[in-house]
């Protein structure tokens, strides 16, 4: 649950989306975030920093560089946090069909009415 | 989470087509199926033509949700309403819902389209959900068409 919450407010920021996007496309240092990101400079390295504690990327220190890039773990668990819903779905159509049978048969016993 | 995707789904019924549509536009053809598991539904009104209000109650049933409703502080009954913003007879419906319930959150409507396909002796039923413009939203929109469980989103929103 505690995990959950913070997959979807990690992710509810624009500006967090759109460094995740920018990632996406692989290992970045953040001066290549802020230009390809097209954010601003201020308040990245708090969105990198919000990014990095809710494991959704990683950073590793390249020289004097510091490169970011994005860990699988995160999307996971919203895969499967869909897959939920999707499961709710599919119960919600075994009952819809369940319904049809029950008029289906109650229908042809009233076809000789 | 970027990517506007709608979610569909689909399945395929032997069936004529009036005996779906019915089940989509009847107040007992409704309420025969429609709550989430250890939910009863008590359609009020359900007027089946394009802008027709549907309006019903959402009612904790199996003893364990009842529980569970309780423990969160959450009502046993819950109140929805929606509209038929589109109708035709055994085609197409969507089905509007107005998403008011959620503490802090301006209401806003979303909205779920309903295909039936025809095809020999079944029909292929394929039900389209309009994602919103971001997660969080989508999150909440997903949860509001499938559970209706206003409740959880008072956990997700801290």
């Amino acid at each position: 649950m505690v995990m959950r919450l913070d997959t979807f407010q990690t992710l509810a920021d624009p500006t967090r989306r759109r460094i995740v996007e920018t990632l996406r496309q692989g290992e970045r240092q953040v001066n290549d975030i802020v230009e390809q990101a097209g954010i601003h400079q201020s308040g990245v390295s708090r969105h990198l920093r919000i990014l990095h504690e809710s494991g959704f990327v990683s950073v590793r220190p390249d020289g004097q560089r510091r490169l970011y890039s994005l860990r699988r773990e995160p999307f996971h668990e919203l895969e499967e946090w869909l897959a939920q819903y999707h499961a709710l779905w599919e119960a919600r159509l075994d009952r819809f069909g369940a319904a049809l049978e029950q008029r289906q048969k109650k229908q042809r016993g009233q076809t000789h009415e | 989470m970027s990517e506007k995707k709608n979610v569909v789904i689909e399945r395929t019924y032997k069936a004529r087509v009036e005996e779906l549509w019915e089940l989509w536009t009847t107040k007992d053809g409704f309420a025969s199926w429609w709550g989430p598991q250890g939910f009863r539904v008590e359609v009020k009104a359900l007027e089946a033509k394009l802008g027709g209000l549907l309006h019903y109650d959402m009612i904790a049933d199996a003893p364990e949700v009842v529980e569970q409703m309780k423990k969160l502080g959450q009502p046993l009954s819950h109140e929805t309403r929606g509209t038929f913003s589109e109708f035709k007879p055994h085609q197409r419906l969507a089905l509007t819902h107005i998403i008011d319930f959620l503490p802090g959150v301006k209401p806003y409507d979303s909205t779920m389209v309903l295909e039936l396909f025809p095809s020999g002796s079944s029909v292929r039923m394929v039900i389209t959900l309009t994602p919103m413009h971001d997660a969080q939203t989508t999150q909440m929109q997903v949860e509001g068409f499938t559970s209706q469980l206003s409740k959880l989103d008072k956990r997700f929103l801290g």
